[in-house]
């Protein structure tokens, strides 16, 4: 298994577990920007990476990432991380990417996050 | 609700369907994953023949291991022949040519690599992928020098164990692509083709060293790093041009590792790759996306930066086609600077 990608949808939010590993070596890297890229090109602007099961990425993976990131957000889209763990939560540290793209721990909890802050009538 | 399942690997990604900008970025790895169309191998064992059959011998390996290959070869319409050990292997192979062979995994390496040394002598282009079921230090120079597609020793990496099974089945050619120049335990010198699939191998070998002196996290670290500079260095350096060959060591000291990679190219001045990432200013690692975004580069330029954290000295050159790579061995400190 390199990489398998499935994706849900929660609302208006898509969400893509990923599975495996993101790198350059057999087309995984570039299958993930494949979907990444039909999303955003079919008008999905919120979009929720599930990394709690990749087990390794590399610089191919970390350019995939950035790159939607950049073009959903001018989009005035959102993507948003969850779980990165191990080798995959290093690299992204290495990067500060936790410091610039939202990373949760809990999907409920990021899945909240891309609803607007509504306005709560107050008796 | 599930909308969709894909599984990546070699054959199921279809470039037609990415538009031309993933197709550019992608086109020059990929085609070097496929050997670049330049095919020096000869024998019959390429598998780009009009066989529509291939066949791969496998020797027995307990249930476990047995399922997975099986799956494998399934999956691509390949069909098994199954030998009992070693000796009858060999018989088969006296008989029969095959396009992928696989040792024993219940066997040591020093038992599959005298079987993989009279294979050689009768089939010399077979592909051939050793299983052992424990590391010993030697093993994998010894695999390399016998000419191997591959090496695992157990416990086996399932995932990593298929892939290399299914590259080996794709790959066109492979058996000129990792030469060893000189060998020692401390010291191995290689020559490696420049293309995908030959890097992958040697991430591959370089991954069956286990050695046990060496703390798992800075094991991972060097050979994360060693697959960034290799892939940079066959790409740019070799323009992935399976003519084209990097010259690779990979010293052991007592405490230390060390790893040079001298591609074939021009060079280039660190400091002036300034749509790397390497050379972003600290705290703001995004800052070269904006020159990237200039030149007309998609987001990328991480490898540098990426290969440097995880080693403690990245140092090239002044032509700077030259890299070497250093990792102190330092039992409890972290692997990521």
């Amino acid at each position: 298994m390199g990489l398998q990608i499935s994706i849900r949808e929660s609302g208006d939010v898509n969400i893509l577990d990923l599975q495996g590993r993101s790198t350059v070596d057999t087309g995984e890297s570039v299958l993930l920007s494949k979907y990444l890229r039909e999303l955003t090109a079919a008008g999905k602007r919120k979009l929720l990476l599930n990394l709690v099961n990749l087990s390794r990425i590399d610089s191919s993976g970390v350019s995939i990432i950035v790159e939607i990131y950049v073009s959903i957000k001018r989009r005035g889209g959102e993507l948003k991380l969850l779980s990165p763990r191990g080798r995959v939560l290093d690299v992204l540290r290495v990067f500060r990417l936790l410091d610039v793209i939202p990373s949760f721990e809990d999907e409920i909890e990021a899945l909240a996050s891309f609803r607007p802050r509504g306005f709560f009538a107050t008796s | 609700m599930r909308l969709r399942l894909w599984r990546a690997s070699g054959r199921e990604v279809s470039l037609q369907r990415l538009d031309g900008y993933a197709l550019n970025f992608w086109s020059r790895r990929r085609l070097a994953f496929l050997g670049g169309g330049v095919t020096p191998c000869g024998g019959a064992s390429s598998v780009l023949s009009s066989d529509p059959l291939r066949t791969a011998l496998v020797v027995d390996s307990g249930a476990e291991i047995n399922g997975l290959l099986d799956g494998v070869f399934a999956s691509e319409n390949w069909s098994i022949q199954r030998a009992p050990d070693n000796c009858a292997a060999l018989l088969t192979v006296a008989a029969n040519s095959f396009d992928l062979i696989i040792t024993g995994a219940k066997n040591q390496c020093r038992e599959n690599l005298e079987v993989v040394h009279k294979i050689r002598a009768i089939r010399p282009h077979a592909r051939l992928i050793i299983l052992a079921d424990k590391f010993t230090p030697g093993d994998v120079l010894d695999a390399m020098r016998e000419g191997a597609f591959s090496y695992f020793s157990g416990p086996f990496e399932h995932s990593a164990l298929v892939e290399m099974v299914r590259e080996a089945m794709a790959s066109p050619c492979w058996d000129d692509g990792i030469e060893v120049l000189s060998g020692t335990p401390a010291w191995v010198s290689l020559a490696a083709r420049c293309d995908l699939g030959t890097a992958n191998r040697l991430v591959q070998f370089l991954r069956g060293v286990k050695d046990p002196t060496i703390p798992e996290a800075d094991r991972e670290a060097v050979i994360a790093a060693f697959r960034e500079i290799l892939l940079n260095a066959m790409e740019h350096g070799g323009q992935f041009d399976p003519s084209h060959y990097v010259e690779i060591s990979f010293i052991r000291a007592s405490r230390a590792i060390a790893l040079r990679v001298k591609d074939p190219g021009q060079g280039f001045s660190l400091d002036e790759l300034r749509h790397a990432a390497i050379n972003s200013p600290t705290g703001d690692v995004f800052s070269h996306l904006s020159v990237r975004d200039e030149k007309g580069l998609r987001p990328g330029g991480f490898g540098l930066l990426l290969a440097k954290k995880q080693v403690d000295d990245l140092i090239y050159n002044e032509k700077g086609n030259d890299v070497l790579l250093i990792k102190y061995l330092n039992p409890g400190a972290s692997h990521l600077a």
